[in-house]
């Protein structure tokens, strides 16, 4: 029988950040569920809220609910998911490096820091290829 | 005539179109398991910024009616336009794509995961030949 892997729900509105974030957990041993937005984490806790152990959100929390209010609703549905906020993108990568520090695998993959360059040259790369209006 | 080993030992990516957040871990999860990467997006916006940033994908797998700027096959149109080679699969509930439209396959909902994953298996077997859709 295989082990069940803890899980982190992954709260982030920017796929180029939300990506190599997931990536990363998983390559340190964790299941991830990626979401875009508090509602999608609402909606996914409710159908399996003991798939969860850690939620990892960002604060701003785009259209639907701020990561405070998720954390808010999720201290009082869900016990035992413990919650980790992010403000900015550092924070979120500086908070995926302690997950893997805690997490299954014996050994990280690479630093957290390689994560964030990754996703700030997506990001750059980005910019770069957006049409010209 | 020389083999890239590059080449040879990247694995396969698959970028997962689908609002439903469930539905999307589930066949993400499911094309994980089988050793390929997955890109989770939330709708058609989310999938074109990853492309803008200069992201990997192999093949890509899209539901038809979801929020934001661009349904489903709008963005196969714009796929295609940038990339003829890549393997598009469309699936939808309610929409069907018309004759002549520019994708590999079509997956009616509900589909079987089974169903899901072969399809993406021969979009990836077929993009490995090489050839437009």
């Amino acid at each position: 029988m295989t082990e069940k892997k803890p899980c982190v729900l992954l709260v982030e509105a920017d796929i180029l950040v939300r990506h190599p974030l997931a990536e990363y957990l998983r390559e340190c041993g964790y299941r991830v569920l990626e979401v875009n937005n508090a509602a999608e984490a609402r909606a996914l806790l409710e159908r399996e809220p003991s798939a969860v152990d850690v939620v990892l959100a960002e604060t701003d929390g785009a259209s639907s609910g701020s990561g405070f209010e998720l954390a808010n609703w999720i201290r009082r549905n869900c016990a035992g998911i413990d919650v980790e906020l992010a403000g900015t993108v550092a924070k979120a990568a500086e908070k995926a490096g302690d997950l893997c520090e805690e997490g299954p695998a014996l050994a990280k993959p690479y630093d957290h820091s390689l994560v964030l360059d990754r996703i700030r040259r997506l990001m750059a790369a980005r910019e770069r290829n957006k049409p010209k209006r | 005539l020389f083999p890239n080993p590059e080449q040879q030992t990247r694995p396969s990516h698959v970028l997962v179109v689908e609002d439903e957040a469930a539905l999307r871990a589930i066949v993400a999860e499911e094309l994980r398991s089988r050793g390929l990467i997955v890109i989770e997006a939330v709708d058609a916006d989310e999938a074109w910024a990853y492309f803008e940033s200069g992201g990997s994908v192999d093949v890509v797998f899209s539901d038809v009616q979801m929020p934001g700027s661009m349904n489903g096959l709008d963005l196969a149109r714009r796929l295609n336009a940038f990339d003829p080679y890549l393997k598009i699969i469309i699936t939808s509930g309610r929409f069907a794509p018309r004759e002549g439209e520019e994708i590999h396959a079509f997956l009616p909902k509900p589909y079987l995961l089974d169903h899901a994953v072969a399809a993406i298996l021969a979009a990836l077997e077929a993009r490995r030949r090489g050839g437009v859709s």
